[in-house]
């Protein structure tokens, strides 16, 4: 095959629709020929620098660059050359030993030259699709697909690395086949030659102002005063200056803490379409997330206690493929929103919870994000709980609504907890020795692994005791009406149910998130009812990006 | 076992083997020789002036320190067993464990992933097996020691078959 195989001649009557002839096996292709060099530039570097090390050091000791003269000179470069030959020759092996194959149902990826490996996942099973841009990537025109599935770890399907449009449009066939939708783009608006995203719809664009000063303002500025309250207060007491020296390690941790935040929040866009959520950011490297809707398995609402100056709040998610990791790119990709105003949270909950259950969710989730006491029917920790919870006896509590269970805690620390009924897998409930003695009890919810584990806090154990054994109903009953995997396939009745959406369900219809055809108004979700003051429609200051990766 | 504040009302809870408290005796019985062997080796040396700079608090405190905790812990082995149960219900298993520390958890069928029955050497020769539920959650953590291998074996295909029944995805 040659080197343009990524782009085929039968990808596009492929990618034309889900009904090629069945008996005809889809072709095997190959990613670009460029890929392994920008995977294994490293190596590649690394022998850039051992060799240029050596120069620069003769060079230096015999006071100029005097390059080895004769045979010497001969087998510095046939060595050289030979390493380059291996080298080249490890990645075209590689590289024309990665093939990949989209069926309708399945993709297959088969990889590695000495130990064969053969990959193969159902489309239905996708939890999430990302496409990611490292910065060489980015500077070649090429973009990495990784296709999740709920086995909590690696991804279960790379593609590193495809041309950025073939990506997108391997990403949008992907999607059209896993949702199960009978027909392709019923809108049939934009896709023309530009197969990327037909119906797409920005709802929210965060400004660079915005993501510096939610870092500056963030968590990590607590714990940096902390710090150096800690080394300046050692120093005061020893009265020694070494203790100083502890600062450079805080100093170089903290700016690498702050400098993730800030590159993976950058540029920080979602918008909507029937293929779920899409959320893009990055400064150098640049990811562009897509999660189908109803994987979202519970998300929270957080807010660090400088946040409450400007009133922002972030949202973090749990998907079953992105896993617990903790570093930079994984919490990133776990963002929801970086730093918004509660009008852009609630924006945000109406998409990933399109029906909450409840008649007032402006009411209801403002209470839960900022509020305390009993109000909005939330029920609050009993008055005996001040005991283990001074501070934030009357924040902690939980809200049940007929589709999930909210739960706030934290007075400093403000976050809600939101599990949809239909997304609980297991529920215990804790008590220790204290609380058994002030008759309460913690409710835990389990959840997928992520960066939200919810837990309602200090209730009466009689109260948790009943609201474990409601809670086991609920997930139940929800489960049984809950959305099929391939979301635009039959219909949601648990999404679709919804009041203002309240028709029959339609097949191409009951798409929780905003109808691609309707580019003005909001989605048909209750949390933003149109006459809601809260949840405007989506802006779109700027023209949204032509698909910017 | 009397139904504790947390439990549901109105659930039998099987309970385990009672040879499970017997295999954690032992396990226990061999641990608290093992740790008094070597804290206590400091004080013999000390005694028989072998080694006569070490201090004596040291050599006194360190293996009376460990003899307190793992006799508590010894005492309270028969309670800890005991508080161990689980309930078949229609929809879901339900499994409680601790004294002090309680936990009562629910597992729906339709959400196990995976059942598994693991039986170490100690286990084996008391006859008894360790049945561990997964969902994809980690945080389920559903371990169930010291059955009986019959009874595990039976719990085992029990769940699988009701969780074929009933199965959700995510």
């Amino acid at each position: 095959m040659s080197a343009g195989a990524t782009r085929g001649p039968g990808e596009e009557p492929e990618a034309a629709g889900p009904d090629p002839a069945v008996g005809t096996e889809p072709e095997w292709k190959r990613v670009h020929p460029v890929s392994p060099l920008v995977r294994g530039w490293i190596a590649l570097a690394a022998l850039a620098y051992f060799v240029g090390r050596d120069q620069v050091e003769s060079g230096f000791a015999g006071g100029g660059m005097d390059l080895p003269a004769g045979s010497a000179l001969f087998w510095t470069l046939l060595a050289l050359g030979v390493a380059l030959v291996v080298i080249a020759g490890a990645f075209f092996l590689s590289w024309w030993f990665t093939r990949y194959q989209l069926t309708h149902d399945h993709i297959r990826v088969h990889s590695g030259v000495v130990v064969r490996r053969q990959r193969q996942a159902r489309l239905d099973r996708v939890q999430a699709i990302d496409i990611v841009q490292p910065l060489l990537a980015r500077i070649f025109g090429l973009a990495e697909l990784r296709f999740e599935v709920a086995d909590a770890g690696e991804s279960a399907v790379r593609l590193a690395f495809l041309r950025l449009r073939d990506a997108q449009q391997l990403r949008a066939q992907i999607l059209e086949d896993a949702s199960g939708a009978e027909e392709t783009h019923p809108d049939g608006d934009g896709d023309a030659g530009d197969a990327t995203v037909p119906g797409e719809q920005q709802v929210l664009a965060l400004s660079a102002g915005r993501v510096i000063a939610s870092v500056l303002l963030s968590g990590t500025t607590v714990l940096l005063v902390l710090a150096v309250a800690g080394v300046i207060a050692l120093t005061a007491l020893t009265g020694e200056a070494a203790s100083i020296a502890a600062m450079v390690p805080i100093i170089f941790g903290f700016g690498s803490a702050y400098w993730n935040l800030f590159s993976s929040g950058f540029n920080f866009r979602a918008s909507v379409s029937r293929e779920g959520i899409r959320l893009r950011s990055g400064l150098l490297d640049t990811r562009a997330s897509t999660v189908p809707p109803g994987r979202i398995q519970a998300l929270a609402v957080r807010q660090p206690p400088l946040w409450r100056i400007p009133g922002w709040y972030s949202i973090s998610v749990n998907v079953a493929g992105y896993g617990a990791g903790t570093d930079g790119a994984s919490t990133a990709r776990t963002r929801l929103l970086p730093a918004g105003t509660s009008e852009e949270v609630l924006r945000m909950l109406a998409l990933v919870l399109p029906d909450p259950g409840t008649g007032d969710p402006v009411e209801v989730f403002a209470a839960g994000i900022s509020g305390t006491g009993p109000a909005a029917g939330f029920t609050v920790s009993p008055r005996r709980a001040r005991w283990l919870s001074p501070l934030s006896r009357r924040r902690n509590g939980y809200l049940v609504t007929e589709t999930a269970l909210l739960s706030r805690h934290g007075f400093l620390w403000r976050s809600l907890q939101v599990v949809p009924h239909s997304r609980t897998q297991s529920l215990a409930l804790e008590q220790g020795p204290v609380a058994r003695r002030l008759r309460l009890a913690d409710l835990v919810l389990h959840s997928t692994p992520g960066p939200v584990s919810p837990r309602v806090v200090e209730i009466d154990a009689d109260t948790a005791r009943q609201l474990l054994h409601e809670q086991a109903l609920r997930a139940r009953t929800a489960r049984r009406r809950d959305l099929p995997e391939q979301w635009l396939r039959g219909s949601g009745p648990s999404l679709a149910k919804s009041p203002p959406a309240g028709t029959a369900p339609v097949p191409p219809s009951p798409t929780p998130v905003a109808p691609p055809s309707t580019p003005v108004s909001p989605p048909p979700t209750p949390v933003s009812p149109p006459s809601a003051p809260v949840a405007p429609p989506p802006v779109s200051k700027e023209e949204p990006p032509h698909e910017h990766r | 076992m009397p139904s504790e504040a947390i439990d549901p009302a109105t659930v039998q809870w099987q309970h385990v083997s009672p040879k499970y408290l017997r295999l954690r005796l032992l396990s226990w019985g061999l641990e608290t020789v093992i740790t008094l062997l070597v804290t206590g080796l400091p004080l013999v040396l000390r005694l028989t002036g072998i080694w006569p700079g070490y201090p004596a608090w040291l050599a006194w405190g360190l293996p009376i320190f460990f003899a307190a905790t793992l006799l508590w812990r010894g005492l309270l082995l028969p309670r800890q067993v005991r508080a161990i149960g689980y309930a078949e219900r229609n929809e879901d298993l339900l499994l409680r464990r601790g004294i002090f520390f309680q936990r009562t958890l629910v597992v729906p069928y339709g959400r196990m992933q995976y059942v598994d029955v693991a039986v170490g050497p100690l286990e084996r020769a008391f006859g008894l097996c360790t049945l561990k539920l997964h969902t994809a959650a980690p945080g389920t953590n559903a371990g169930l020691a010291g059955l009986p291998s019959a009874e595990g074996a039976r719990l085992r295909e029990h769940l699988s078959a009701r969780g074929e029944a009933q199965l959700a995805g995510l």
